[in-house]
C-alpha cells in the first residue's frame, strides 16, 4: 500500500515537474523561438489611457515580429516598495516606466541606452535628466507639468476669474464657496499620502524661487522656501480645502462639479476631465506664483539584468519607440505630456481640452522632482520637510524654525 | 489505522519508558516550515540590524555594530516609535478586552433576534481590512464625514479627526478596536458556551446573585481564553500596519508613527535595510517581553 501510495505521489511529481517546464516554455517565448519583453509600467491599469497606450505599444510587435511584449502591471504606489526589491535581488521587468525619484534609486540597475540613442537626432531636453555620469540611462515616457485647474462654470457663478497670486486665489476660492456651496480648493495635505504629497508641494516652493539643494548643499531653510511654506499655510487656515480628504476623492469631486480650484498635473486633470460632470467647464492656467513651478517626470528604462538576446531586443524597441511613428501614436495616447521628442499637441484633442495647452507650455519652464546634488535621497530629505511643514499646518508652529529644524535633521541624515 | 501505525503504537505500548522518535517525526514538517518562512528570516532581520545594508543590495553590506540604533535613538525617532506603539497597543488591547467580554457576556444571554445580533456584531472582523479602513476615512472626514455630522447634530464642535496631532491616535486606535473586538467577543463566546451550566445552578441554590456567578463561577472559567486573546491581540497590534499607514501614514506630525510604519519608511523611503530591521528588531523584543511577562503572571497566579 506504501509503495502504491509513493509510486503515485512520484508520478504525480513527475507530472507537475513537467507541466512547469512546458509552461516556461511557453511564458520566455523560447518555445516559439520569440523573445519575451515583459513592460512594467503603473499606467497600464489606468482605466483612461492604458489600453491606448498599450495599442502603441503593440505596434513594436509589428514592426518585429520576432518580440513578444507582455503587460506587468503594477499600481503606482507599490512600484516604489516592489520594484527597488526585484532589481536589488538580480529579478524584475525588462523594460520599465519610472518616476523620477525612483529612476534614481534603481539608476545602478539599469542598463545604458547610448546604442539605442546613438542615432536619435530629435531627443528634447525632457531626456537630460536621465542622464548619468555621461550615460543615457533612460528616456522620457511623458512629462507631465502642473497647473492651477478650475470648473469655469463655478467660476462665472462666483464672477471670479482665475487668480494669479495666493492672495487672489484664496478670496476667489473663499468666493466660490459662498456663492456656489462648492469647496473652495483642494490640495493633498497629509502625511498617509506622502509620496505624492511631497512632489505637488515642490510646485510651490519651485513657484517662491526656493531650492532644496544649491552647489551640494541643502539649502531647506532659505527665505523662498520659508516664504513657500507661509503661503501654504495662509491657504490652509483660509477653510477652503476639504481637511481630511485623501487627493483620489478629491479628484472625484472635482469630476462631480464640487470644486472651484485644483493644483494637478496634467495627467490628473485629463483623468478629471474626460468623460466627467464637467468635461466642457475644465480650464487652467499658470500656477499662481512669482516662478514657474514643477513637472512630475517619467522615464522609460532597461533592466541590465537580462540576457544578451533580451537585451538586443530592449534596445530595439527603445530605438523604434523614438523613431516619429512611433512618437507620434504615443502622443495620440499621452494628452498634453511632454514626449522624449517634440511633438505638438493633437489639434483635435487641443481643441475639445483646451486646457491642454497650458500644461504642455508649462512643462518647458518646470523644475523636476528630485533635488539636485540629492537625486537617490529626495524622498529622504523630504520626509523631515515635509514633517515640518504638516507642523506648521497642523500645530501652528513657526515655519523658520521648522525648516530650520527640517535642515538640521536632513543634514544629520544625508550629510 | 495503518499497518505503519499500529506498529508504532504496539511498540510504545510495549516499552512506554523509551523515548519514541514518533513526536519528532511529527514536529519535523512545521520545524522546517518555520526554520524557512519565520526563523531564518528572523535571524536575517537581526543580523541585517546591525550591517549598513541597502534595498538596492539586499546581500551586501558591512558590520557596522550599534550603528544603526546608535543613529536612530539619537534623533529620538526610535523612541517615540517605541512609546507610540505602545500606547496604540495597550489602548487597543484594554479597550477590545473590555468591549470584546462585555458584549460575548450579552450575547450569551438568550433574547429574540440573538443570532442577527451575534452576525451584526461579527461585521468589524468579518469586512476587508483595507475596504473598511477607507469607508472609515471617509467617515473621519472633517468636512463631510458622517462623526462630525453627528457631532453638528448635537450641537457639539467638529473634530480634525485625523489631521489634528492630538486626536489622531485616538482615531487609528478607535479603528482598530472596532475590528479586533469581535475576536475577542468569539473567543470568549465559545469559552462561555463551554461554563458548566450545573456549577452556575449550584452556586445559585447556593445564595449567589447574577455579579457573584459571574465574578466566582463564569470569569475563572473564561480567563485563561481572555489571556489567550489578549496574548494574540497584543502582538497582532504591535505588527498592525494597514489602520495607520492607510489612514493618517504616520502623520500628522509623527502623532502615530507606529513601529512598523517606521521601518516601512526607513526601507522604501530611505532605502536602508539596516536601519528598518532595527524597528523589527525592536518590535520584536517588545513582543516578547510581553508574552514573558504575560506567562510569568499566569504562573505566579497558578501557584
Amino acid at each position: 500500500m506504501i509503495r502504491r501510495s509513493v509510486r503515485t505521489i512520484a508520478a504525480a511529481i513527475a507530472l507537475a515537474l513537467g507541466a512547469v517546464g512546458l509552461s516556461a516554455c511557453e511564458s520566455d517565448g523560447n518555445y516559439s523561438g520569440k523573445t519575451t519583453l515583459v513592460l512594467m509600467n503603473s499606467q497600464w491599469m489606468d482605466a483612461l489611457r492604458g489600453d491606448k497606450l498599450w495599442a502603441v505599444m503593440e505596434k513594436y510587435e509589428k514592426v518585429n515580429p520576432k518580440v513578444v511584449l507582455e503587460k506587468s502591471e503594477v499600481p503606482s504606489k507599490d512600484i516604489q516598495t516592489k520594484l527597488p526589491t526585484e532589481l536589488g535581488a538580480k529579478l524584475g521587468p525588462d523594460v520599465m516606466m519610472l518616476q523620477e525619484p525612483l529612476f534614481w534609486v534603481v539608476r545602478d540597475a539599469l542598463l545604458p541606452l547610448d546604442e539605442a540613442t546613438a542615432e536619435a537626432n530629435n531627443l528634447n531636453a525632457t531626456n537630460d535628466g536621465a542622464q548619468v555620469e555621461g550615460r543615457q540611462l533612460g528616456v522620457s515616457w511623458q512629462r507631465a507639468a502642473y497647473g492651477l485647474v478650475f470648473n469655469r462654470k463655478l467660476l462665472n457663478e462666483a464672477g471670479v476669474e482665475p487668480p494669479e497670486t495666493v492672495d487672489e486665489l484664496i478670496t476667489a476660492a473663499h468666493e466660490v464657496q459662498s456663492e456656489t456651496g462648492a469647496i473652495g480648493f483642494t490640495s493633498r495635505h497629509q502625511m498617509n499620502e506622502f509620496d505624492n504629497w511631497y512632489k505637488d508641494f515642490m510646485n510651490w516652493t519651485a513657484g517662491y524661487g526656493g531650492q532644496w539643494a544649491t552647489q551640494g548643499q541643502l539649502t531647506i531653510d532659505s527665505p523662498h522656501n520659508i516664504a513657500a511654506v507661509e503661503a501654504f499655510k495662509k491657504l490652509y487656515d483660509a477653510d477652503v480645502i476639504p481637511y481630511g480628504d485623501d487627493f483620489p476623492t478629491q479628484r472625484n469631486r472635482f469630476k462631480s462639479g464640487d470644486v472651484g480650484f485644483s493644483i494637478d498635473n496634467s495627467g490628473g486633470t485629463l483623468n478629471m476631465a474626460t468623460g466627467s460632470k464637467v468635461s466642457s467647464d475644465v480650464g487652467a492656467s499658470r500656477l499662481p506664483f512669482p516662478s514657474p513651478g514643477s513637472h512630475q517626470q517619467i522615464y522609460l528604462a532597461l533592466n541590465k539584468n537580462m540576457d544578451g538576446e533580451k537585451q538586443r531586443a530592449a534596445l530595439d524597441f527603445v530605438q523604434w519607440l523614438l523613431t516619429d511613428d512611433a512618437q507620434q501614436a504615443l502622443r495620440s495616447a499621452s494628452g498634453p505630456d511632454l514626449l522624449a521628442t517634440d511633438v505638438p499637441l493633437d489639434p483635435k484633442f487641443a481643441k475639445k481640452n483646451p486646457w491642454a495647452q497650458n500644461f504642455y507650455e508649462a512643462a518647458a519652464d518646470s523644475s523636476g522632482t528630485v533635488i539636485e546634488g540629492y537625486e537617490l535621497e529626495t524622498a529622504q530629505i523630504m520626509r523631515p520637510v515635509m514633517d515640518a511643514v504638516e507642523r506648521v499646518l497642523t500645530k501652528n508652529a513657526d515655519p523658520r524654525k521648522e525648516l530650520e529644524k527640517a535642515q538640521e535633521e536632513a543634514t544629520g541624515l544625508v550629510g | 489505522m495503518s499497518e505503519t501505525t499500529n506498529l508504532l503504537v504496539s511498540r510504545h505500548l510495549k516499552n512506554p519508558n523509551k523515548t519514541s522518535l514518533t513526536p519528532y517525526i511529527f514536529i519535523l514538517l512545521p520545524i522546517a516550515y518555520l526554520t524557512l518562512v519565520m526563523f531564518w528570516p528572523l535571524l536575517q532581520e537581526i543580523v541585517i540590524s546591525f550591517k549598513d545594508t541597502k534595498l538596492m543590495e539586499p546581500n551586501g553590506g558591512e558590520f557596522v555594530g550599534f550603528e544603526n540604533y546608535r543613529r536612530l535613538l539619537a534623533n529620538n525617532e526610535l523612541s517615540s516609535s517605541v512609546w507610540i506603539t505602545i500606547l496604540y497597543t495597550a489602548t487597543t488591547v484594554v479597550s477590545s478586552l473590555v468591549l470584546g467580554v462585555i458584549s460575548a457576556l450579552a450575547l450569551d444571554i438568550p433574547f429574540r433576534g440573538r443570532t442577527v445580533a451575534r452576525s451584526v456584531m461579527l461585521f468589524g472582523y468579518a469586512v476587508p481590512s483595507v475596504a473598511a479602513i477607507l469607508v472609515w476615512s471617509w467617515m473621519f472626514n472633517d468636512r463631510s464625514g458622517v462623526l462630525n455630522s453627528i457631532a453638528d447634530g448635537l450641537g457639539m464642535t467638529s473634530q480634525k479627526w485625523l489631521t489634528s496631532p492630538e486626536l489622531a491616535l485616538w482615531s487609528v486606535t478607535m479603528v482598530t478596536v472596532w475590528q479586533v473586538t469581535p475576536l475577542v467577543m468569539l473567543v470568549v463566546l465559545a469559552a462561555l458556551q463551554s461554563v458548566p451550566s450545573e456549577v452556575k445552578e449550584a452556586a445559585q441554590i447556593d445564595g449567589a446573585d447574577g455579579l457573584n456567578v459571574l465574578r466566582s463561577v463564569t470569569i475563572p472559567h473564561i480567563r485563561p481564553s481572555i489571556t489567550l486573546v489578549g496574548l494574540l491581540v497584543t502582538v497582532w497590534t504591535i505588527r498592525r500596519f494597514e489602520v495607520v499607514y492607510l489612514l493618517t501614514g504616520g502623520g500628522p506630525s509623527k502623532s502615530t508613527n507606529i513601529l512598523v510604519v517606521g521601518l516601512r519608511q526607513t526601507a522604501f523611503e530611505n532605502y536602508h535595510l539596516g536601519e528598518a530591521a532595527v524597528f523589527g528588531v525592536i518590535g520584536l523584543i517588545l513582543a516578547i517581553i510581553l508574552v514573558t511577562a504575560s506567562e510569568l503572571l499566569k504562573k505566579m497566579r497558578d501557584l
